[in-house]
């Protein structure tokens, strides 16, 4: 098992604490086979009138002290053997999720977020148990099995073989209903997605259902896809509903043997009474190891399973990573160069020939300009913004910063010196003063209340009985759109980055507020390079240098008066924008 | 099972289970009352039959391997002092009175019957043994017989029972599921806007399935439990009611470790459970929020608070384990103190011949059957309170009641009330509507205007000027804040929904498919379309020869989102629909993605052919479509800003003749 290494560095870790449980479980399993010793003994003792009060007496305290020392490993191997298996849980969950935060966009664009919840969940919880009660379990079956195995030969080796007739029957069921049950229960998922597919799709549809009057057939379809999911779990509930009754069967078999034979032997005083009560004690003891061997290789080969799907997730490697030869570069100039750059989605590998979102792109910023960014939607635009701080690299060409290849820049470096404010403002169910500062002490309040006044959300946040401290709740749920947004802008604006870059920043505010922000960004030329998009145009009227992409190229490039004069599509929306204005009442 | 989309929400949180949910899942049982009665009834039956083993055992321990037999001349029972066993032999039988002469003085010989005792017993040959005490033997063959015969009904009966619960269990899930599925069905638009979909698909699919071990496990094995748990007792009272109320002394002590346990266990699943989904929630956080902490550099810091996080679900962890440390061991020891007693107390009862060797072993065996369902209610807890969030959940959805207001007598198509009829749409006229998807956000503001039958109504306007609410109003997704909607005449309000929606067809800019076959996504599932109007369908359409091409034809199955052919022929498929329902009137949101021109002027001809003689509303994203329309009406922020036909509207230089001049 490759994928043991997840594990092991916190199974060594508490390798003490597994050793001393282990010691404990084994202890306790062979005070346990003391008792029906001790059962023996007081029923021989009874059979033949050798007993007094006092030997009773005797007997029923040892029973007690050995239950009192029972307990009390078993409470030990309980802390020390479950508790490991939860250190291994936490250790992997947070391995998990340290690894996930390197990963870059493009693997989130191809892995639904339902998948990874699940291996943060389920499997890791399957992987606990594997280790914790799979470890227990797996001792307590070889170690209970083979001693109970054991005194029952020592009382009578041809019975002791008897008795375990049914036993190879038992693993051998065991193995042949576990196959069985595997491909059934991999049936029985296909299915249980069957419907959960069916049901996400007829409620992303609903507007179609319900326009066209199907919400019957809806519910008849999913009747049916609900009755074939019954069909598979019963066939599967065949195999598991027979398994156990089968295991119970093959077990009370043995005592069916002992019976029969045990009684014939004790009749004949090849065994004394006492020998054949302490055989159906051990073959109680018995019966719970033979079952266990099912159930554990059941729990294992899912943990196995799991932990080996948390590790493909672990192989993943970021596709956006520092370069070997990348340095570390603190004081970057904030010219921004385009150079040939061509870019397609990774995720995009249709047979056809790759779809360029980009192509062809040139241009150069110097340090302190801004730059314009316009164009129909899906022209690109955004797609061009997150090449800069290497959300995606380019697949052709190369982009440079203060005249640096950005894949020479480490990437926290480069990130350093980067503000962004992305379309869809993203906050933290957190406070506001964290999703602005990050919980960061050093930023002063009065950085704060400039930040948030220049993105016009200061008197917003001091409106809330809270202030700061308001919770915006799941995604900023408790926020309006526009409010998202000038928060989110405050966050980057906190900073004093070389390079601003702006995502269609006033797409959900108010013209008066609009223009105030833009006003602040323009405020910040000349410290900072700015690139902004927008589609509302008098948000980049004043850049330095607009271009305006189609189908990801560049079609037109100038200043505003140059593009007015060209009347392509900045000057077409910018009229339309100006009459759309007009008409506003 | 997997429980992938459970990470959505947990806002009921904390809340100890209630027995009214419990109450409210009632119902479902209902119609399986009978299927878990029987089920039931064989969970009394296998119950009894698990008790009968170990008695079984008893009967051949006393009646044959150590058979009752005490010599009549020691009196004094309370001394062991020479107290000897005796076994009693047949003089009838020839030959057990053959080998009785043959050890002469071993045996004391009565009128019919012959005694030895168990210490001579060894001084006899093997064979001889077998021959004095065949009886003996013959009866334990016969008791394994039964044996053998109670164990395989058990096992038959055990799996026609779980055969009967898991067949009613999964039908009970399968009522809850169509029920939850059905209700969120029948909600309003407005509940899918503000209820993600993965949220809804869990309560449908992961919310029902984990009730399902309540109903398969958990209420009969509860039964099967307080049946043994009561047999047993009754089982012990009557092989001796003294040693019985002895063993019993445990029991209170068993009681109160139970209840302070299930207080205790309570609280630390419940810790658990809120940990788990914090974990949860801050997972798809940072997921969602990627590249945002990516680029803020903050990855460090979100480790650090998850990693503390993650510490305290470890902590809440191990206090589980230790209550479960505490509370399991504890039942095994009163169990071993309650053997403990049997054994001294019920050995004194042997010695005083109160009761049987054989019973003692009984009562030792019924002791360790009786504290092993004890153990198991800490299982079955963790399982019920699962079961109960998920039910919360559940209910928390059904009790949702986000409808459109019901008309109180709703108008059906044959009504002839004041001669207004639905039987075809002759007249839609919207009054002063106003409408706003989220308070105080106005999309819409006193947008009136009517359609006579068999026009064609073109909305033109600007990204975000309202035209796409003005087609969800009309189809009745949402109610206006103020104003009304009249279909001919009658108030859309006194309609019920289906009746106006079965007149209408609607064409989306996006068109959804169904991952079904091209049949059923231009059907919707009605069979009632003779194959030859379909084919006329296909060809009014524009769908032949896209058909035509396909492998399987009509029966292609679409992949998931009907990505397997382009969004042009998508486009085309969702209007065969829209033909396929043959509507009165036609509402069209037009597509704005670029679509291939051959595609695109099959689409138009397609469309042409469908909107020909049809009442039709058009929200129209080239001017091109809106000069075809016997009317325009021009929005903007949601505001009519002018209407008329195209010729009017160029006449009138305003906003549409400027638009006009600039996509010109």
């Amino acid at each position: 098992m490759r994928s043991l290494y997840l594990i092991k560095p916190y199974l060594q870790e508490n390798r003490y604490l597994i050793f001393l449980g282990i010691i404990c479980l084994i202890a306790v399993d062979f005070l346990q086979l003391f008792i029906p010793r001790i059962i023996k003994w007081a029923v021989d003792d009874l059979t033949a009138y050798q007993a007094d009060t006092l030997k009773l007496f005797t007997y029923a305290l040892y029973i007690v002290g050995i239950a009192v020392m029972i307990g009390m490993l078993r409470y030990l191997w309980r802390r020390f053997l479950i508790g490991t298996s939860r250190r291994v849980e936490e250790g992997l969950r947070n391995r998990l999720f340290a690894h996930i935060q390197t990963l870059s966009a493009s693997y989130f664009d191809n892995v639904q977020t339902g998948d990874l919840m699940a291996h943060a969940t389920n499997d890791i919880q399957h992987v606990r148990m594997a280790t914790g009660m799979g470890m227990v379990a797996l001792t307590d079956a070889i170690v209970l099995g083979t001693a109970s195995i054991g005194f029952m030969a020592y009382i009578n080796v041809k019975l002791t073989l008897f008795v375990l007739i049914p036993a190879p029957m038992i693993a051998l069921g065991a193995r042949f209903f576990s196959k069985k049950m595997h491909r059934l229960y991999g049936e029985v998922q296909a299915s249980f997605s069957d419907i959960t597919e069916a049901v996400r799709e007829r409620f992303a549809g609903i507007r179609i259902i319900k326009a066209y009057n199907k919400q019957k057939e809806a519910a008849s379809r999913l009747e049916s896809i609900s009755k074939d999911y019954i069909g598979k779990n019963l066939s599967l509930v065949k195999i598991t509903g027979s398994f156990f009754p089968m295991m119970l069967l093959f077990s009370n078999l043995s005592l069916a043997i002992v019976l029969f034979l045990g009684g014939r032997q004790t009749i004949t005083l090849t065994i004394t009474p006492g020998d054949f009560v302490a055989f159906i004690s051990y073959l109680g003891l018995l019966t719970w190891p033979m079952m266990a061997i099912g159930w554990v290789t059941n729990l294992i080969q899912r943990g196995k399973a799991s932990l080996n799907r948390i590790d493909k997730i672990m192989q993943t490697h970021p596709d956006i990573d520092d370069f070997p030869a990348a340095r570390s570069i603190n004081n970057l100039k904030g010219s921004v160069m385009f150079d040939n750059v061509s870019f397609s989605y990774p995720s995009d590998s249709s047979e056809s020939g790759k779809k360029f979102v980009l192509s062809d792109i040139n241009f150069q910023l110097d340090h302190g300009n801004i730059l314009g960014i316009v164009g129909p939607p899906g022209s690109g635009k955004t797609t061009l913004l997150s090449l800069i701080p290497r959300i995606f690299d380019t697949s052709q060409g190369r982009i440079l910063i203060g005249g640096i290849d950005i894949r020479d820049i480490q990437v926290r470096h480069l990130r350093s010196q980067i503000a962004f404010v992305s379309q869809e403002p993203f906050l933290f169910a957190d406070t506001i003063w964290k999703n602005i500062t990050f919980a960061n002490r050093k930023i002063h309040d009065t950085e704060l209340t400039r930040a948030t006044e220049e993105a016009c959300v200061y008197d917003t946040v001091q409106s809330f009985p809270d202030a700061f401290e308001t919770i915006v709740g799941e995604k900023g749920v408790i926020l309006s759109g526009g409010q998202k947004q000038r928060v989110a802008l405050a966050r980057a604006l906190i900073h004093n980055p070389a390079i601003l870059i702006l995502d269609d920043p006033i797409s959900q505010v108010d013209m008066e507020t609009g223009s105030s922000i833009i006003n602040t960004i323009r405020s910040k030329a000349n410290r900072s390079t700015i690139i902004i998009v927008s589609h509302r145009l008098s948000a980049v009227r004043f850049a330095d240098q607009i271009i305006a992409l189609a189908k990801g190229r560049i079609v037109e490039s100038g200043t505003h008066d140059e593009l007015m004069a060209n009347d392509e599509y900045y000057a077409k929306t910018f009229r339309l924008q100006e009459i759309e204005e007009q008409y506003a009442h | 099972m997997r429980t992938d989309f459970g990470y959505f929400e947990e806002k009921q949180l904390g809340k100890p289970y209630d027995v009214k949910l419990l109450k409210r899942l009632l119902p479902f049982t209902t119609p399986y009352k009978r299927l878990l009665v029987y089920s039931i009834l064989l969970v009394v039956v296998i119950t009894l039959l698990d008790l009968s083993l170990p008695y079984v055992t008893k009967i051949a321990i006393d009646r044959h391997i150590v058979p009752q037999q005490v010599s009549a001349t020691h009196i004094d029972t309370d001394s062991t002092e020479g107290k000897i066993r005796y076994l009693k032999a047949d003089i009838t039988n020839p030959e057990v009175k053959a080998l009785i002469y043959k050890y002469p003085g071993r045996f004391n010989i009565y009128e019919s019957f012959a005694t030895i005792s168990f210490e001579d017993l060894h001084k006899l040959d093997k064979k001889d043994l077998s021959i004095l005490r065949q009886d003996d033997l013959k009866g334990v063959t016969f008791i394994t017989a039964i044996f053998l015969s109670l164990i395989l009904i058990n096992f038959v009966f055990n799996f026609v029972q779980v055969m009967i619960m898991e067949y009613s269990g999964q039908m009970i899930m399968h009522d809850l599921r169509v029920r939850i599925f059905t209700h969120i069905q029948s909600l309003s638009i407005e509940f899918f806007t503000h209820n993600p979909v993965g949220r809804l698909v869990t309560r449908v699919a992961n919310d029902t399935q984990n009730m399902h071990e309540l109903f398969t496990s958990v209420i009969v094995f509860v039964f099967k439990d307080l049946f043994l748990l009561v047999g047993i007792s009754l089982v012990l009272i009557s092989i001796n009611w003294q040693l019985a109320l002895v063993s019993f002394l445990v029991l209170p002590l068993v009681i109160f470790a139970s209840i302070r346990f299930a207080g205790r266990a309570r609280e630390a699943f419940r810790d658990l459970r809120i940990k788990i989904a914090e974990i949860n929630t801050r997972f798809s956080e940072t997921i969602g929020g990627i590249t945002i902490i990516q680029l803020f550099l903050q990855e460090k810091a979100n480790y650090n608070s998850f990693k503390n996080l993650n510490h305290e679900h470890y902590l809440a962890g191990m206090r589980q384990i230790h209550v479960f440390a505490i509370f399991m061991p504890v039942i095994e020891l009163l169990g071993a103190v309650a053997i403990a007693v049997v054994i001294f107390y019920g050995g004194g009862s042997v010695l005083a011949e109160k009761i049987s060797l054989g019973a003692l072993v009984a009562f030792i065996s019924y002791m360790r059957m009786f504290f092993r369902p004890i153990r198991d209610i800490a299982e079955k807890y963790n399982i019920l309170q699962n079961a109960m969030a998920s039910a919360e959940r559940i209910f928390l959805v059904l009790d949702s009641k986000e409808m459109l207001t019901k008309p109180l007598s709703p108008i059906t198509s044959d009504d002839n009330k004041r001669g207004q009829t639905l039987d075809t749409i002759s007249d839609i006229s919207l009054k002063d509507i106003s409408f706003a998807y989220v308070k105080n956000e106005i999309v819409l503001k006193g947008v009136s205007f009517s359609v006579k039958a068999g026009e064609t109504l073109a909305i033109v306007g600007p990204t975000g000027s309202g035209k796409t609410s003005i087609i969800n109003l009309i189809m009745r997704f949402y109610e206006p804040t103020s104003g009304q909607i009249f279909l001919n005449d009658i108030n859309l309000e006194k309609i019920d929904p289906p009746v106006f929606r079965e007149k209408m067809a609607l064409v989306t800019q996006d068109p959804f498919l169904f991952s079904e076959t091209i049949r059923y996504n231009i059907t919707l599932g009605n069979s009632n379309i003779p194959e030859g109007a379909l084919n006329q369908i296909l060809i009014d359409a524009n769908c032949k020869g896209l058909i035509d091409q396909l492998p399987d034809g009509l029966d292609t199955v679409l992949s998931e989102g009907g990505a397997s052919i382009s969004s042009g022929e998508r486009q085309l498929i969702s209007i065969a629909r829209a033909f396929a329902r043959n509507p009165d009137l036609i509402i069209l949101d037009e597509a704005t993605s670029y679509i291939d021109s051959a595609t695109e002027y099959k689409i138009q001809k397609a469309l042409a052919n469908l909107m020909a003689k049809r009442t039709s509303i058009v929200v129209a994203h080239r001017l091109s479509t809106a000069r075809k329309a016997d009317r325009i009406i021009v929005l903007n922020r949601g505001q009519i800003i002018e209407a008329g036909t195209h010729e009017e509207l160029m006449d009138q230089k305003g906003f549409y003749f400027r638009l006009n001049q600039l996509q010109s």
